[in-house]
């Protein structure tokens, strides 16, 4: 049909069916984002040529305009790796966890590979995470990752679960490879398209839009198609000639046409305009993956006679149709029908969508341009539109089979006087890709510290990203982060503010940087950032954290509950909205309810230290101190450099009697952040208990230097002096001591310790 | 508002009342969690509306006079501060009149700590447990014991709206023998 077609390209019949029309428009208001249109017209389609294809295009509708209830039921029960990956979507957006994994994992095909590749892996990820299954959820996010190591979310999770490789390993040469073997392979199908193309044995088989469009409704991997003809004919047949024209397959981002496919399609004509339309396949789908080697092998054994074919073929194919739909239209469809990998970040995906679609564009535009040559670049645009799409898409595809592939394709390239011009290309894919990783070596590796707590190495990692990437408001974000999590909070708001300057729009660790504001009691800016967060996005939870620390800080814990509160209805799944509501329950005194807290905080994030530390503390307040001291363990497990975690549990040892112990812990706090004056208080206190009372006073004559206007530094020393019958010197520091203005509570014990300064020592609770 | 003169060792005379409750940052409402009990009341105003946060219900006894309410916590807290919101216009021979604090460990050991005459109060009224000393800024004690000897214009029964009790602010820091006061200090003993 396509060849009859073909023929008549010069003609002037139309022949564009209904299907076709409607698929277009469509997919065409899908690339302008009227999603309302393209649900309608979609709605249609589906009506007049129920498929399921047209089912998935519309479930990607609906996916895109945040109706996942109307995609669920649309898909319910569908067996296409796509379909299944868009309802597992659906599902997983409607909080039906169980639902989306078996979409995506059968239980009755315990080894049936996971639809879509990449995303589909990461969707799995996130649905072993949030049911708790945590190995699981980091073996997904891996193999994620080696099907797409640019597919960043992936790694973003597996750091969150302290799971995550070095970012020099996983960003590292095998990605490059991996990167450079999907490119490779899109051109391989370009070549071995064209040679299909043209051959008339294969042609049949090849071009048959039908056909293909049968085999990926059954999924096939290892394609009918290629075992007909041996050659290795598959998803990627359609790997086509837009690739040939110009665009390098494996650069779909990059308008450079590349050399080596010009000169091999033999026909000098002007692809570059095509650029980003002509790329051939979206992403590839794991089915058209699997096509890959098989190609790759045939080509290698058919060089000889390929390369001729090649040139004829090409300059045939590509004279006859220079903007001629079948390749692209061809691998779009094919790409389109087996499934195309879809972006996923767990919250739905715009991606998805674009495949089905992009496959229908693929068949109806076929037609379309065959027809109405001069009109070719309008259908072009169209598919601009979604293959932008599908380019962005691409850097999150997989290609399963790509690892087979290489050795094929560098093979192959190599043989084909042509092909040594397609290394070329290649290696000017290598170095895109190679700029890429090296970029995500630096954030991988940055951010993994940071999870890990590791918060200086970090900060220096960031530090050797360039200037226009680190001033950014995602990495200044993360610097912001890390500074507060070294309690170095004049630093954290100076990179927090840097980053509103950057994206005022971001919501990305303004919660963070609302308890920064928090702790350097800035009640002015802390309000201003709370108004500005709730009018960006009154549905966000980071807003509403940020004005319930706005209250909190004005000791109105109850309405800083409130605003926490409506954090966790917006996100449940926001972990710091539920520690800060522990926070606020502790400071109503609420300790049920705080422990309740908390510990949903842990169910959500078992790393959240400082939800253990909240436990510790109730605990510590209850005088439950064996648990206080466990729970301060597990934080100090997870972040093991905090001085404030590590004082905590000497103070926890010494309420369990274990001085020794308790003073050890001191001395590590005192030594994690020099900066930090409550270890040697607190040193100084077991001292005393251990009656070393001139140790203590050493102590606390030293903190006096680094603090000296800490009211209960003197009032300590006071006390300490009077247990040592040192009148006078008691009698000078618990003036000291009442100058610096104590709360009224500590005015009246130290009024009446002066009292009694002269009178037998008494029982002192407190010592 | 509320104007105390010292006449005398123990008896201060109070006038006036806040409508509004206004009451210092470094105090906290203590009674949230002790156990009240009244000598008598009338169905329907019994106990729970001196708790309630609404100036409309009323708790109004039923017997002889003293009328007592009584406060028992869970252990001994520091009290600093007793405040009832009463209202002659609306209750005029309801309205209490003198009314004795005490507090001790249980009902076996009451001890009256301070009196006050309340003369035509229109509001909240605030009764400080201090002494003089500065030692002796709080009283510490299981149970508070607030009686209404008599009301204004002889009248037997009585009518309270509102009590609130108040005690410093905790550490917020646990086992600290002093609050801290400086900025490094507060930071860095806070892990949010």
């Amino acid at each position: 049909m396509i060849l009859a077609e073909k023929q008549c390209a010069s003609f002037a019949s139309i022949v564009v069916t209904m299907e076709e029309v409607l698929i277009d428009s469509v997919q065409n208001s899908l690339r302008h984002l009227l999603y309302h249109n393209a649900i309608f017209m979609c709605e249609r389609l589906c009506s007049e040529f129920p498929s399921e294809t047209n089912l998935q295009l519309l479930a990607a509708c609906y996916l895109q305009s945040n109706k996942a209830y109307s995609a669920y039921h649309i898909l319910k029960g569908t067996q296409m790796p796509q379909s299944r990956y868009l309802f597992a979507l659906s599902c997983f957006q409607m909080d039906l966890l169980n639902e989306a994994e078996v979409a995506l994992c059968p239980s009755n095909e315990p080894n049936a590979e996971v639809p879509n590749g990449a995303a589909g892996h990461y969707l799995l990820g996130l649905i072993y995470r949030f049911t708790d299954r945590l190995k699981n959820a980091a073996h997904q996010f891996n193999q994620a990752l080696s099907k797409d190591p640019l597919l960043w979310s992936a790694y973003e999770e597996l750091c969150k679960l302290g799971a995550a490789g070095e970012a020099e390993s996983v960003f590292g040469e095998s990605a490059a490879e991996c990167i450079h073997k999907q490119y490779l392979s899109h051109h391989v199908g370009l070549q071995s398209d064209d040679h299909s193309v043209v051959s008339s044995r294969q042609v049949a088989e090849s071009v048959s839009p039908r056909q293909l469009r049968q085999l990926h409704s059954n999924n096939i991997k290892g394609n009918s198609l290629n075992n007909n003809n041996g050659t290795a004919f598959s998803g990627r047949v359609a790997a086509s000639q837009p690739n040939n024209n110009g665009v390098h397959a494996g650069t779909p981002f990059y308008n450079t046409p590349s050399p080596m496919a010009m000169q091999l399609s033999g026909v000098s004509h002007s692809p570059p305009p095509i650029g980003r339309n002509m790329l051939p396949n979206g992403p590839p789908s794991s089915s058209v993956c699997a096509d890959v080697s098989p190609r790759s092998t045939v080509k290698s054994t058919l060089q000889a006679p390929r390369r001729k074919f090649v040139d004829e073929g090409k300059l045939r194919k590509i004279s006859g149709r220079l903007f001629s739909d079948s390749g692209p239209r061809r691998s779009t469809r094919l790409a389109g029908e087996s499934g195309p990998v879809a972006n996923n970040n767990g919250n739905g995906t715009n991606h998805s969508s674009k495949y089905p679609s992009i496959s229908k564009l693929g068949s109806a535009a076929f037609r379309s341009v065959t027809v109405r040559k001069g009109q070719s670049w309008s259908t072009e645009t169209i598919n601009e539109g979604l293959r932008s799409d599908l380019d962005d898409t691409r850097s999150n595809t997989t290609t399963t089979s790509s690892g087979s592939s290489p050795p094929h394709d560098a093979r192959s390239c190599e043989h084909d006087g042509s092909m040594a011009r397609a290394s070329m290309s290649v290696s000017k894919v290598a170095s895109g890709a190679l700029d890429v990783l090296s970029l995500l070596k630096i954030m991988g590796e940055g951010y993994r510290l940071s999870c890990l707590y590791r918060c200086q190495d970090a900060l220096d990692v960031f530090m050797q990203l360039p200037h226009k990437h680190y001033n950014t408001g995602w990495v200044l974000s993360q610097v912001g982060k890390a500074h507060f999590e070294l309690v170095d909070y004049l630093e954290a708001e100076r990179a927090f503010s840097n980053a509103r300057l950057a994206s005022p729009y971001s919501l990305e660790g303004m919660d963070i940087y609302s308890t920064v504001l928090y702790h350097l009691k800035e009640d002015m800016m802390l309000s201003y950032l709370a108004q500005e967060l709730i009018s960006t996005d009154r549905l966000a939870p980071q807003s509403w954290c940020a004005m319930g620390n706005c209250y909190s800080m004005q000791k109105d814990h109850e309405t800083a509950l409130k605003n926490f509160q409506r954090a966790v209805q917006l996100n449940s799944r926001f972990v710091y909205a539920h520690t800060l509501c522990g926070h606020e329950y502790v400071a109503l005194e609420d300790f049920e309810n705080g422990i309740r807290s908390y510990q949903n905080a842990l169910q959500i994030d078992a790393r959240h230290y400082n939800a253990w530390h909240g436990l510790a503390m109730i605990y510590l307040r209850q005088e439950k101190y064996e648990f206080s001291k466990h729970h301060f363990q597990r934080a100090l497990n997870i972040n093991p450099r905090s001085s404030v975690i590590i004082s905590y549990l000497g103070t926890s040892l010494h309420a369990l009697k274990r001085n020794e112990e308790a003073l050890a812990m001191m001395d590590k706090a005192i030594i994690a952040d020099k900066k930090n004056p409550l270890p040697m208080y607190q040193k100084a206190i077991i001292l005393v208990t251990m009656q070393e009372f001139d140790d203590a006073l050493n102590v606390l004559q030293e903190l006096k230097e680094y603090a000296p206007h800490e009211s209960s530094v003197y009032a300590l020393m006071g006390k300490i002096y009077k247990r040592c019958l040192m009148y006078d010197m008691a009698m000078l520091h618990f003036g000291l001591a009442l100058d610096l203005k104590p709360s009224a509570t500590d005015v009246a014990t130290i009024k009446a310790a002066i009292e009694k300064l002269h009178m037998p020592d008494e029982l002192e609770d407190n010592l | 508002m509320a104007t105390e003169s010292s006449e005398g060792e123990e008896e201060t005379k109070l006038m006036g009342g806040n409508p509004q409750l206004v009451v210092d940052g470094d105090l906290r409402e203590m009674a949230k969690n002790a156990a009240w009990s009244v000598s008598s009341c009338k169905p329907g105003n019994g106990v729970s509306a001196l708790r309630d946060d609404n100036y409309e219900t009323y708790w109004q006894s039923d017997g002889a006079q003293p009328h007592l309410v009584n406060i028992q916590f869970q252990k001994k807290v520091k009290l600093q501060l007793v405040a009832l919101y009463v209202d002659f216009n609306l209750d005029e021979s309801y309205t209490p009149s003198k009314i004795s604090i005490r507090a001790g460990d249980g009902f076996h050991n009451l001890k009256e700590i301070k009196t006050v005459e309340l003369v035509k109060p229109t509001g909240w009224v605030y009764i400080s447990l201090s002494g003089n000393d500065p030692r002796e800024a709080f009283v510490n004690t299981f149970m508070l014991q607030i009686g209404v000897l008599s009301n204004h214009l002889n009248g037997r029964d009585t009518h309270v709206r509102q009590i609130k009790v108040y005690g410093p602010q905790p550490n917020p820091i646990p086992l600290q023998p002093f609050q801290f006061t400086s900025t490094e200090f507060i930071t860095y003993s806070i892990l949010r």
